[in-house]
């Protein structure tokens, strides 16, 4: 069994800085990603980031994923590809199915000192009669197939939901060549930041607050979609029917942390809707209610990338002075920047939910471990 | 105002938030407007100007503030807000014409002096522009600001250029599709209607009715479907995210093969 000081599940932004941050102080760390390139969901968010210049602001994901790489790269940092974590066990065992060529995988155990879990998210669905038809899929899933793939999912696209996902991918596949059709949102009022909806608006991009989808139709691939007006109790407005003629239809839905590993190593998870759901409770070095295992980014709580960063960054440093190679006084001060610049993130009024629920996973994790 | 329902912000919310430049100034010369208006935390406009016009502060989601006095409307700006929420516009050039520059990340054929039809903040065409000037340079990182000499009067209104968007609405008769029939969970191909018996037959929570219809057993093991059986069994039942929980996780997280888990046979 291979042994190592600090095992990350996952090569996303925030896998990628919580092993930059330790092995900047001397840990050596080997990061397992079931993807063939490391880098999460960076390499297709080809956008400018939000943030200020100490978040990287207005630099694109693409980037900050390459430059994430590049310091792994010069600090020695072991990343597996195409390794998938499929299980954890007590010690802190984790087993890895490692895909060695087409047909040829291989199972690895690592036992590590530390764990860190930065899976990420997974993508919502929405049900609708129709939304299993070909060319329905996640506005994720969408993304990753024009920005990472270069492959265009449709030429006329219907997108549901007005969060930033949805919003940012209409964009994106917009600046591909693809059309959008329009953007569906149940809710009155359009969920993602006011620009990037402009953004769209401005190129005459139809956004339909107050309305929803009820049916994908087609047979071999959807060609069409109807829409419809919501009451505020969720039924039709009969005759507000309107028919889309489209070839893809994008679903962005919110996403959900995956909480496999914090399961399985036992860790306490907590429902909290304005964190996607059930994910694991932490403290302020982001150690989960088992010891030894830490939690960065979307698996601790859906947000966003620069969020991810942070969260692995504060990781990083506990891990380094956990296992004696940051000294206290250093270690304390770096994660309570860290903490500062997580809470200039968290500012304004789309992060106030956020900082609330972050605020009562650490009081659930004080709860638990007091008994 | 209706931005949050339109996604539109138009020149009188501006004005009435006092975020817009006055007439005066506008006549001036070129000068920066940001049309960002809600609190997101980020600053790169304050930071990019190399005159320091633009103030955002400590508190990174406080709205910018334009020194008018001080922005000469060298865009430097346009390009660096991550939101492409800044144009400069410029009212000093004639009585009958004025520029706007905007952000483009789109792909194009244009040339300067290309007369293109301009749009507004909604799409509309309002006006004819000619392009004045293509600006690429490498800090902007591939976002290419386009200034457009356009008619006086449509100075306030112009932020891009017009897209021909031919969608045709057609109003249409709903289907008779029963929400029953829906396919819930894709793997193992259980409806909505299943569920809702499982759910009839005493299932309360997510792992009730994988139980009883497999919803969530197959390739994904519940990735997709979780969260819409969940939908169902709070609308037939009302109970919490606690009482429906999750798919109990297990190993194999994705599906591995029998050879795979057994590994070699000297192991």
């Amino acid at each position: 069994m291979k042994q190592c000081e600090m095992l990350v599940i996952g090569g996303g932004p925030a896998g990628l800085s919580a092993a930059i941050e330790a092995a900047e102080a001397g840990v050596k760390v080997i990061i397992v990603d079931a993807n063939e390139k490391a880098g999460g969901q960076l390499f297709k968010q080809i956008h400018k980031f939000f943030g200020s210049s100490m978040h990287r602001a207005g630099i694109r994901g693409m980037n900050i994923g390459q430059e994430l790489l590049e310091r792994c790269e010069k600090l020695g940092v072991e990343i597996w590809l195409d390794s998938l974590a499929i299980g954890m066990y007590k010690g802190n065992i984790v087993a890895v199915d490692v895909k060695k060529s087409l047909t040829e995988h291989k199972l690895e155990k690592i036992q590590a000192k530390k764990v860190v879990i930065a899976t990420g998210a997974s993508e919502n669905a929405v049900r609708f009669p129709g939304w299993t038809l070909p060319g329905v899929m996640g506005a994720g899933a969408a993304q990753t197939m024009v920005n990472f793939h270069r492959v265009l999912p449709g030429k006329k696209v219907l997108m549901i939901g007005s969060g930033n996902v949805g919003l940012i991918v209409s964009y994106q596949l917009m600046q591909a060549g693809a059309e959008i059709v329009g953007i569906v949102e149940a809710q009155p009022k359009i969920n993602g930041y006011a620009v990037h909806a402009s953004k769209l608006t401005r190129e005459g991009i139809p956004i339909y607050t107050g309305y929803t989808i009820v049916e994908a139709c087609g047979d071999e691939r959807v060609n069409k979609a109807i829409i419809a007006k919501v009451n505020p109790d969720w039924s039709i407005e009969p005759g507000t029917e309107i028919t889309l003629d489209i070839d893809t239809i994008a679903i962005g839905a919110g996403l959900k942390p995956l909480i496999g590993m914090s399961y399985m190593s036992n860790c306490h998870l907590m429902n909290d809707r304005f964190l996607g759901g059930w994910a694991p409770c932490h403290n302020y070095s982001m150690e989960t209610t088992t010891k030894d295992v830490y939690v960065a980014g979307d698996a601790s709580g859906v947000e966003e990338a620069n969020t991810a960063i942070e969260e692995g960054k504060v990781c990083g440093i506990a891990i380094a002075q956990a296992l004696g190679y940051l000294e206290e006084k250093k270690a304390e001060q770096m994660k309570k920047d860290a903490w500062g610049r997580l809470a200039g993130l968290r500012e304004g009024a789309h992060g106030a939910e956020r900082t609330a629920a972050k605020e009562r996973q650490l009081l659930e994790y004080k709860k638990v471990m007091e008994g | 105002m209706k931005l949050k329902e339109t996604g539109v912000l138009t020149t009188a919310d501006l004005k009435e938030m006092g975020r817009y430049p006055s007439e005066e100034r506008m006549k001036k010369g070129p000068v920066a407007v940001a049309e960002c208006v809600q609190d997101i935390p980020c600053n790169p406009c304050e930071t990019s100007c190399p005159f320091k016009a633009i103030h955002v502060g400590e508190n990174i989601s406080n709205l910018p503030n334009v020194n008018v006095d001080v922005c000469n409307g060298c865009t430097t700006c346009v390009a660096a807000c991550s939101g492409l929420a800044i144009f400069v516009l410029d009212k000093s050039y004639s009585d009958s014409v004025g520029k706007v520059s905007f952000p483009y990340e789109y792909g194009h054929s244009f040339k300067v002096n290309d007369v293109v039809k301009a749009a507004d903040r909604s799409g509309k065409n309002v006006c004819d522009g000619k392009i004045l000037k293509i600006t690429n340079t490498q800090k902007a990182d591939k976002t290419t600001i386009i200034t457009l000499e356009v008619p006086i009067e449509w100075v306030d209104e112009v932020r891009s250029i017009y897209r021909d968007r031919q969608q045709q609405l057609v109003k249409e008769v709903l289907s008779e599709k029963l929400g029953d029939d829906v396919m819930v969970c894709r793997c193992e191909e259980i409806t909505a209607g299943e569920i809702r018996a499982a759910i009839r037959q005493g299932a309360t929570d997510i792992t009730g009715v994988k139980l009883r219809t497999r919803a969530g057993m197959g390739l994904c093991q519940g990735r997709t479907c979780e969260a819409l059986v969940n939908q169902i069994i709070r609308q037939e039942l009302g109970n919490s995210p606690e009482e429906i929980g999750f798919s109990t996780p297990r190993t194999p997280q994705r599906p591995v093969t029998f050879g795979t888990l057994g590994g070699d046979l000297d192991e």
